[in-house]
């Protein structure tokens, strides 16, 4: 679904210039359920935004569904956002002016006409999460657990390639961060969604199939669920957090558990 | 089955409060423009503010202040709706909306926004000048001289505004669209611009090159003229410069470190601080233009107190009720003839006095000009001076004075504060007619407020008047007379006396004070023109006596305390409508800055506030916060700028004669309450701000 090959990306300020990916290899399957981690500073972030076309990279391949990236014009990228990505932002990013139902409808109006078929699809959408009865509510009006899973469903309402969710649960408290995560889980188990998801938080993270520890810009280490050998979901954590700590230690990085 | 045109619209719809502003702002500005140079180039205005005089000079000034006052709270009123716009723009882009797809609708709304604000406010623009203009006749006051007519060419600057408005919308529209980091689109809106910090310095070196900047730039020209005899271009004003940078620099101390330590809670306003610094070149240039408008506002307001309490002081303090004089060759009023017009009115005269005086000739050294150059000379027939004898003075006076013969004295203040009227340098008197001459050197000065001010009156003793007035034809003599009233004046006597005094005077008296027989003679003998017979001097003319112009300057308008007094406010009634509509300008300009500038901190630092109250930050923290940082932000310009203003013109005022007389002082008084009231308005505004704010942020 994502293959991420030997990505650089630095950023300059004044004469200088910051290294911040550093030859990123990675790949992502579909319906696979993945996080990346990392301390402050190490390029998560920025690999989303590379993925989500957001911002230029200098060097190497991503390929997405089998369609390369690089060397798109404007409205190419704009195409890929639009009918191969879906977005989860940590802020939400809803239109304040539009009711949730035509928050979720947004990515669809944006690449054509709503046709009746997209409004079905949003309905049970809205059922999925939990929201229906919410539907005609503004964003004011509702909780931010609310505004996350509407963000959720927007994200799927073109049918995507993959998710992509920028620290999604951190605007959250613990209950609504746990709704969050259990419609990401929806989406996959029901809808086949694929889920790369950026995130500080090692109890969101406990939930994907697989963790991807950034440090310095490169692949740090990859750890899988064991789903085989029954793992449960705590004791994937704990490994996480084990992991995590492992990594701050060694040349004194900083620890985010 | 929603569209994109249909989800833009119910976006706009959603958006009409930040619309609003935006469109508020246009209108505003659009409207003052307008008006202004409706009235700017009315007939009525230009009829009354002389071509190239100092009036006119500062209105226009003033206007292109008010003009760049207009310009920027526009640009800012847009800058603020786009910064809101971004995260929408941004939200669509990131979920795959093109800079295509959006262009339309984008360019289509702003240029709706803007084409409709500023045309609206164009043609409010009249109505609003009419009604002002109209609503100062009604309350204030009245004069033949203001019935408004208006030239519509006028609306040919409000028309450049108009491109200026929609162009620059257009092209901030533009501006975002073509931002390729779409990341930087959404985050917009939190946009950090920090100022470099500098040190504790800052402030008091900025104020230290405040008054440095503003001494020099009023000493500079004099101190060019003196080192190269020659009138300063208009460069000169560079020496003014370190005012501006000091007001940068009071501005930035203000925005970093703050004014007040508080040693007991050093604590207190760190998050406030840490705000306003993150955003500190924006909010430092705000405090500026904000400080440069009220300071523009003040000094077009001060004008009315320092012109005309002065003015109403003296006449109220004149020792007789009228004064007039005349040629002996006119057919004046006589004291017979005065008191059988007041006797018509019910009325009778006392204390009549009257003394003859001579028009003589007389030498000096002068300042002859050749192009930015200039060189001083004695010239033997250098100005006309109207002379008097001692005999004469205390026939007026009733104050004797002694003067030796061979010399002169002449008649000033009592503070002398009009001594550069005069002239002191003289050496002889000469007969117009005989050409005989008396020696007559500078003796200092003889204190008789009545009689003072331009063209001045020169006394000399008895035998030396007696000597150089023999073989004067009546051309050259005249005689003043001072009376007063019996009980109540009544000014429709003053009129009658006024207008009968007027049909006493033949063509050949149809002049300003300022129109020189002698220099004419002395020119016409040396083969040239003199010029107050070319274009260069303003004409006046019997037809029109009510006109500011002619009451000003007539080579013989009488004094007439009734007259004075009532007809004050009529003669000044165009400058005073013009200062005061400059006034309102910049005031609102400054004020509607202010006020979007706190908006836009409230809209950057949303997020703050959400996390301090995360934080437990109780609402009375928030509120703290709130005021502190709007109230630097409409506190500092208003002292600021209306203190440098206050200052400015007390050393104007110190500056022309060196001291400040009593009219002076008392205009400073009535001008300290006018600053009051300005702050009143300043802190009015500033807490419905602090209430909209808090809407915004919820507290």
């Amino acid at each position: 679904m994502l293959f991420i090959k030997n990505l650089h990306k630095s950023y300059r300020s004044g004469n200088k210039s910051y290294s911040v990916l550093k030859g990123i290899d990675l790949s992502v399957a579909g319906q696979e359920f993945v996080a990346v981690m990392g301390p402050s500073g190490s390029g998560k972030s920025t690999l989303l935004n590379c993925i989500s076309c957001y911002i230029p990279f200098e060097e190497g391949t991503i390929s997405l569904g089998g369609q390369t990236l690089k060397g798109l014009n404007e409205d190419a990228l704009a195409r890929v956002r639009n009918e191969k990505l879906g977005f989860v932002f940590q802020d939400f990013m809803l239109l304040d002016g539009l009711t949730v139902r035509e928050n979720i409808l947004v990515p669809r109006i944006i690449r054509d006409k709503v046709e009746p078929e997209a409004e079905r699809l949003a309905d049970e959408l809205l059922s999925l999460f939990g929201i229906a009865q919410i539907a005609g509510k503004y964003p004011a009006e509702i909780s931010g657990g609310e505004r996350q899973r509407t963000a959720v469903a927007r994200s799927l309402i073109n049918q995507p390639l993959m998710i992509l969710a920028d620290e999604p649960t951190g605007n959250l408290d613990s209950k609504s961060s746990r709704t969050v995560i259990e419609a990401f889980e929806s989406a996959r188990r029901q809808l086949g969604a694929t889920i790369f998801m950026v995130t500080h938080d090692s109890f969101a993270a406990s939930f994907c199939d697989r963790v991807i520890l950034l440090k310095d810009g490169t692949v740090y280490d990859a750890l899988a669920r064991n789903t085989a050998g029954n793992e449960s979901r705590g004791l994937f954590q704990d490994r996480l957090l084990a992991a995590i700590k492992q990594m701050s230690t060694i040349e004194g990085g900083t620890e985010e558990p | 089955m929603m569209t994109m045109n249909q989800l833009e619209r119910k976006l706009q719809k959603a958006d009409q409060k930040q619309s609003f502003l935006y469109l508020f702002c246009n209108f505003v500005s659009l409207l003052l423009i307008t008006a202004y140079a409706a009235m700017m180039f009315s007939p009525t205005v230009l009829r009354i503010l002389p071509e190239g005089g100092d009036s006119r000079k500062q209105v226009t000034m003033i206007f292109a202040l008010a003009l760049f006052g207009c310009v920027v709270f526009t640009v800012y009123a847009s800058g603020l709706f786009f910064r809101k716009k971004s995260r929408q723009l941004g939200t669509l882009m990131a979920l795959g909306a093109s800079r295509k797809r959006l262009a339309p609708g984008l360019f289509c709304e702003v240029l709706i926004l803007s084409s409709c604000s500023s045309l609206l406010g164009i043609a409010a623009g009249f109505p609003f000048v009419f009604l002002l203009w109209n609503g100062f006749r009604l309350f204030i006051v009245d004069s033949t001289e203001m019935r408004l007519q208006l030239d519509f060419r006028c609306l040919f600057l409000s028309a450049v505004f108009f491109t200026l408005v929609v162009a620059f919308s257009c092209l901030t529209a533009y501006r975002y669209l073509q931002r390729t980091n779409i990341i930087d689109v959404v985050h917009e809106e939190h946009k950090n611009e920090p100022v470099k910090e500098p040190g504790r310095w800052c402030g008091p070196v900025g104020i230290c090159l405040i008054f440095a900047g503003a001494v020099c730039g009023y000493e500079a020209p004099a101190v060019y003229m003196g080192l190269f005899s020659a009138y300063p271009t208009e460069l000169v004003n560079i020496f003014y410069a370190p005012v501006f940078v000091g007001l940068y620099m009071v501005m930035l101390h203000t925005v970093v470190h703050g004014w007040t330590q508080n040693r007991k809670h050093p604590y207190k306003n760190i998050i406030s601080r840490s705000m306003m610094k993150f955003q500190g070149k924006q909010t430092v240039n705000n405090l500026l233009v904000s400080t440069v408008l009220i300071a523009g506002s003040v000094f077009a307001i001060f004008y009315i107190p320092m012109m005309g309490v002065g003015q109403m002081l003296d006449i109220h303090a004149r020792p007789f009720d009228y004064c007039y004089h005349y040629r002996m060759d006119q057919t004046a009023l006589q004291q017979a003839d005065i008191e059988k017009l007041a006797d018509a009115h019910g009325l009778s005269i006392k204390d009549f006095r009257q003394s003859p005086y001579l028009i003589l000739g007389m030498d000096a050294i002068v300042r002859k000009e050749d192009g930015r150059h200039f060189h001083e000379e004695h010239v033997d027939l250098a100005e006309g001076v109207k002379v008097l004898s001692e005999s004469g003075f205390y026939a007026l006076t009733g104050e004797r004075i002694l003067i030796h013969s061979g010399e002169y004295r002449i008649v000033s203040t009592s503070t002398e504060s009009d001594i550069y009227h005069y002239t002191n340098t003289g050496t002889f008197l000469t007969n117009m007619v005989t050409r005989e001459t008396i020696p007559a050197k500078f003796a200092g000065y003889a204190h008789y407020d009545f009689l003072a001010g331009p063209p001045g009156y020169y006394l000399v003793n008895d035998a030396d008047y007696a000597e150089i007035a023999r073989g004067l034809t009546p051309d050259w003599l005249g005689t003043i007379a001072f009376f007063n009233i019996n009980g109540k004046d009544s000014y429709a006597f003053a009129q009658d006396f006024f207008h009968t005094l007027l049909s006493c005077f033949g063509p050949e008296c149809e002049s300003a004070y300022y129109y020189d027989r002698v220099v004419k003679i002395a020119a016409e003998e040396a083969g040239e023109i003199y010029w107050g017979d070319t274009d260069d001097m303003s004409q006046i003319s019997f037809d029109n006596p009510d006109a500011s112009d002619f009451r000003l300057y007539w080579a013989y308008m009488p004094k007439i305390r009734i007259l004075d007094q009532n007809d004050f406010l009529q003669s000044f009634a165009v400058y005073l409508m013009m200062f005061l509509f400059i006034s309102i300008i910049c005031t609102l300009a400054a004020l509607i800055i202010s006020y979007t500038r706190c908006m836009t901190i409230t809209l950057n630092n949303r997020y703050v506030f959400d996390d301090l109250r995360r934080l437990g930050a109780p609402p009375a923290f928030l509120l703290h916060e709130v005021k502190s940082q709007a109230g630097t932000v409409f506190r500092m310009p208003c002292i600021v700028g209306m203190t440098a203003m206050y200052l400015l013109y007390a050393m104007l005022m110190f500056g022309n004669d060196g001291q400040l007389t009593m009219g002076e002082l008392s205009g400073l008084g009535v001008c300290l309450v006018i600053l009051f009231m300005m702050a009143g308005i300043f802190y009015a505004v500033y807490r419905i701000t602090v209430r909209k704010m808090c809407g915004e942020l919820g507290i």
